[in-house]
Parts: C-alpha cells; structure tokens; sequence
C-alpha cells in the first residue's frame, strides 16, 4: 500500500498525530497508512475520538503529521510552512462544510469566486460562472445566500470547491445539516462529480451517505479499522432522486 | 500584478460591504475620528487664517525697519545710572555711518489733546516724524499730501491726521487746509492718513504726524532722548543694518565691550517671528488635544475590529482553508480598519469645511480657508490611525489556527 503508483493522489505513510492536551498526550492517529487514487469516492467513517476529524485536517492540509508522511499528488506537504499549505489548499483542495461557510451578503457568483482571489487566478468570472453550471446553479448566481435554500447553498459551496479544479475535493458531512432529501440531492452531485472523473472524500458518520460511495474507510482510536471498496449501494432500494444522479446525465467530461 | 490590484479592489469591497452591513455600529465608531478630524480642520483652518491676517498685517507696515530707543540696561538702573541719551546727532551718525542703512526718522511722541471747531479728543499720539517715515512704516496720505522736507527743516506747524482721529473730531475731508489745535498750537492741516486698522487692539489710525523739529520745539525735553526708525536697504540686510547701528552707537556712547548697550533695537522682522512662535505654540496645544481625540477615536476602531474579528472567526478560516495566507487575511481586516477610518475622515473633513464656513460667517471674522494641506493631514491622520490601530486586531486575525476558525461557535 506504500508503494507510490502514479494515479495515487494521496498517500499517507505512518502518519501519526499526536496532541498535547494539558498534561495529558492524546494520540489522535496512530500510525495511518492509506492511498487514494484518482477518480476514487471514499467514504472516512468513524465514532467521534477515533480520529476522523484529524485524518480530514491532515488530508485537507489544514495541519501537518507529528509523524509520517503525506504525499499530495506525489508531493510531500507533511513538512510545508503555513503560507505554503494555504496555497495548497487553495489550488489542490476544495472544501465542501457541514455548515456551507458562505459569505453573507456576497452573491453566489462572489463566494465562488473566494479561491480565486487567493490564487490570483484569471478568467474569474467565468470560470465561477461554470462552477455554477456544473452544480446547476447558473441561474442563481446574483443571488445572496440569505435568498438560497440549504441544498442550493450546499451547491453554491460545491461549485467553490470546484472552482479551483482541485485534486481532491473534501467533504465533511456534506449532508449534515440537510434534511434527508435534500441531501441526498447533495449525494447525486458528488455522484455526477464522480462520474466526471474527480475524486471525492466525504467524511460521514450516516451509514447511508457512505453507501453511495465506492470505498468506505472506517476509523477506530487513531487506526484504521476497516478499508472496503463495494460498487454503489443497490439504487433500486433508493428514490428517484438517486438514479436520475447516479447516472451520468451530464455530458461534460471531467476536467480535472 | 492584476492579481494583486484586484485583491486589493477585493478587499476595499468587502470592507465597504462590512460597513454598510453595520450602519449603526460604522457611525458610532468613527464618531471619535470624524470629530478629530474636523477638529484638525477647523483649527488649522482658523489658526492658518488668523496667522496670515496678522501676519500680513505686520509685513503690511514694514518688515525692513528697526525701531531704534534709549533703554536703561537692568545693571545701570540698579547702580542708580538711570540716565541715558540718544539724540540727534546719534540720528546723524547711524545716517551717515551705516551702509545698510536707507532710509532713517527720528521719532518724536507724546499724547496731547487735539481740538478743532469746538470738538476735541483726548490723549492723541503725536508723532514728531520726518517724510521719510511714510516710506519706512508703508504709511502714505490718500488725501491731501504729507509734509515735506523743508517743512521738517523748518519746523513748521504742519499735520497729517489719522481717520479715526478725523471721526472723533467728527469732521471730514473738508478739514485739509483747515487749521486745528495741537495742545496749545495752532496746525495747519496738510493731509489725510489712509485707513490702517489696528494690530493687537492698538488702533493705527488714531494718530497725527507732524515734522519731528516742530514736536522737539514742543516738547523740548524729548532732546537728548529720541527714538529713531532706521530701514535697512533690503530684508537681508536687516542684521547688518542692525550690527552697524549697535557698532555706532556703542562707540559714541562709549561703552566698554562687555558691557550693555544703553539702547535697544527692535526689529519687525522678529515681531512677526515672536508671533509666529506663538502661534506655533497654541498650534500645538491645539494640535495636542486633538490627538487625544484621534486616540480615543482610534481605541473605537480596534475594540470594533477586534469584535469584527471574533464575529468572523469563521468567515477567516474559510477563508483559510480556500487558500488565504496569514498575510490575506491581515491585509483584508488592515484595509477594513482604514477604510472605516478614512470614511471617519472624510466625513470628519466635510464637516471641518461646514464648520470653518459657519466660523467666517461672523463679521468680525477674519478670512479663513479650508487648507488642502489640511484636508491631506486629516486623511493622513484617520488612514494612519486606522493603520495604527487595525494592527492588532488584523494580526489577531492573521495568525488564527483554520481548523480553530472554522470550529468556532
């Protein structure tokens, strides 16, 4: 599993993270090895403590391994500064929150324009106005998130995720504060993302979330618990909403 | 970089977007810079305008001259020498012996009564001058004609008057060629003085000129103890003039070097810069409660930032984890606190202007004028105040963990 592949797009070798609590020394991953490929759909499962929300951190570049390496797209990031893992983030990584994180009184089109301001990236404009085509909000672009629905701005932060053409896009619990409907609305995105060819990592602790993804990892105090890879969970059991997602009705093709 | 200007643009958008989404709490907070800075510009503004009335006022009568008197040195007077002279040949000798030295009056005074067809004023000051005087104080007639040289060889009974003397006596032009009473003499009126104004509530124009050999044949007494005005032959040459002056009389005198001179020379030059100084001083005492009130005013931009920062917790570490760099996000929230200060300022400028207008509308005003120099310090001063103390509240922001951030209820 250490071995590096070419399509690997994340590797992590022994990566531990250790915090110091007070007195008290929390071993929060113990030893994680883990490849993801590209075009992969994994699910990150686990109990709250077992380290979950460290392994996300880490793979979204938001902190750094105590011990161990993490090789994003073949490069090692486990020992960059913070101004060079903010740029990584903000070209390799797009963030999809439980709570959106949408700017308040700022449009659509503005919010999904955030990273690029960062990367000083060109064509802004259109650019974001594609983010938006792909998550089928095109037509909401001139509007605040005050005047969008949950599942819109759920779309709204997807489309911002994808605005930078990331490697990975990182999801934690996508659907949390989501009814189960517009939720799984949410879920047929990331299937469609999927089919486009981007890899996708949703952290979720809803069984039925990690059902729709191709790998489910399950966590257990700082270690991995189990890795299992299964083909999408029977979509005949699932509504409507699912098959019209999980069929790849978009024509466009990945560009990432 | 396009990149970087349009961030820039970015930020100063967000920023306006965070005041007008706080209406309420933007005006209270920029209530301190907004009466800083129109404090500074009405009070620059009306000590810019005194200064220069006053200023060209005194340029107005002459910067050139020195005003040449017998003075008792503190060391003479206590050792019971009171009595010094100066007299005309001192006069005679400074005319012919100082090179920088154009034009020179002796400067006869007393304050008699004047009286003239049953009015009379009291307590007038006469000065016992020569033509040349005119030149010197940039003093002219502007009816009539001031005496001439053979008047003042001749000690004739001649006079020029002064405006206000000329309403106290409440007559009008009709008076030149009239004859009045100087104390006990009768005057022959040869002219009208133009209208001077006063400086520092000594009214100019409450005065009569007369040659100084009729005001010696007046008050004889006034012999050994004239004043003289001396001009020197440009502004440069004031301090050589000065020297000279000092040189001659000294060594008539006899005075040891070491000594004190018996005499003092007051030059105009230096009354515009002891003004000057003094103005200097009330400018910065002035200037000095003003920045108490920027400080203040700048204490209620950080504590507002500072709560904008904890409200935004989460805002910055989204921004973080899309890419922003500690030094993003200190320049987004630096930008904000200038923003709000210079919004503070430029409000703060209108209404110094308001402020300074209502000022000149009082008729004893004098004129004054809202400086673009000013205008410039009060901008300067709010985005430097914002700058100052956006710092720490920016930095706050800068170095804020993303994963902290973004767990922040």
């Amino acid at each position: 599993m250490s071995e590096h592949a070419d399509d690997q797009v994340i590797e992590l070798i022994d990566v531990e993270k250790i915090y110091r609590v007070g007195t008290e020394i929390v071993r929060a991953l113990r030893g994680v090895s883990l490849s993801i490929a590209e075009n992969e759909y994994v699910a990150i499962m686990g109990p709250s403590g077992s380290g979950k929300s460290t392994m996300m951190n880490i793979l979204g570049c938001l902190d750094i391994p105590s011990l161990g390496k993490y090789l994003l797209g073949g490069k090692d990031v486990s020992k960059l500064s913070q101004s060079r893992l903010a740029r990584i983030r903000g070209t390799k990584i797009g963030f999809v929150f439980q709570t959106f994180e949408l700017l308040p009184r700022t449009t659509a089109l503005k919010n999904v324009q955030l990273p690029m301001m960062y990367a000083l990236a060109r064509h802004k404009k259109q650019r974001a106005m594609a983010a938006l085509e792909r998550v089928n909000l095109a037509d909401r672009a001139a509007h605040r998130p005050n005047q969008l629905s949950g599942g819109q701005k759920q779309r709204v932060a997807i489309a911002r995720a994808l605005a930078q053409e990331p490697d990975i896009i990182l999801a934690d619990e996508p659907t949390g504060n989501l009814d189960s409907k517009t939720g799984e609305e949410i879920m047929d995105v990331f299937d469609t993302l999927h089919s486009e060819g981007q890899t996708i990592i949703v952290v979720t602790h809803e069984e039925e979330i990690a059902a729709r993804c191709r790998r489910v990892i399950r966590l257990r105090d700082g270690s991995i618990a189990s890795d299992e890879r299964h083909e999408p969970a029977d979509q005949d059991t699932r509504g409507p909403g699912v098959r019209a997602g999980a069929g790849s009705e978009s024509p466009r093709v990945a560009v990432s | 970089m396009c990149g970087t200007t349009a961030r820039n643009a970015q930020n100063v958008g967000t920023a306006f977007v965070q005041i007008w989404a706080n209406k309420g709490r933007s005006i209270l907070t920029t209530l301190g810079i907004i009466i800083a800075v129109s404090s500074i510009i009405t009070v620059v503004s009306l000590v810019d305008g005194f200064g220069r009335y006053l200023t060209d006022m005194l340029r107005g009568y002459g910067t050139q001259y020195m005003v040449v008197r017998p003075h008792t040195p503190p060391a003479l007077r206590r050792a019971g020498m009171s009595r010094v002279t100066l007299d005309m040949r001192d006069v005679e000798a400074v005319r012919t012996e100082c090179k920088d030295v154009r034009r020179i009056t002796p400067f006869v005074y007393s304050q008699v009564e004047v009286g003239y067809a049953g009015e009379s004023a009291e307590d007038v000051p006469v000065r016992g001058v020569t033509e040349q005087y005119q030149t010197i104080r940039n003093f002219f007639v502007d009816a009539g004609r001031f005496f001439g040289p053979v008047d003042v060889e001749n000690g004739t009974y001649v006079c020029v008057l002064g405006r206000t003397l000329l309403k106290s006596l409440e007559c009008d032009e009709s008076i030149i060629g009239e004859h009045l009473l100087i104390g006990d003499a009768r005057f022959h009126v040869l002219g009208l003085l133009e209208t001077k104004g006063s400086v520092f509530g000594d009214d100019q124009d409450n005065t009569i000129m007369i040659p100084y050999t009729t005001a010696l044949k007046m008050w004889p007494e006034n012999r050994d103890s004239v004043m003289f005005l001396a001009e020197a032959t440009d502004e440069s040459y004031v301090d050589g003039a000065q020297a000279q002056i000092t040189r001659v009389l000294r060594q008539r005198h006899g005075i040891q070097p070491g000594n004190p001179s018996d005499f003092r020379v007051d030059r105009q030059d230096q009354e515009i810069k002891q003004f000057e100084k003094v103005r200097d001083v009330a400018t910065g005492m002035l200037s000095g409660i003003v920045s108490i009130s920027l400080l203040v005013g700048g204490i209620g931009i950080m504590n507002v930032m500072l709560v904008s920062v904890t409200e935004r917790t989460r805002e910055i570490g989204l921004r973080k984890s899309v890419g922003g760099r500690r030094r993003d996000i200190l320049l987004q929230f630096l930008t904000e606190a200038v923003v709000l200060c210079t919004v503070g300022g430029g409000v703060g400028i209108t209404l110094g202007y308001v402020a300074t207008n209502i000022a000149s509308l009082h008729p004893a005003m004098v004129e004054v004028h809202v400086s673009p120099w000013s205008v410039a310090l009060g901008l300067g001063f709010s985005a430097g105040a914002g700058i100052v103390f956006g710092i720490i509240p920016a930095f706050k922001a800068a170095i804020l963990h993303p994963i902290d951030a973004l767990r922040h209820e």
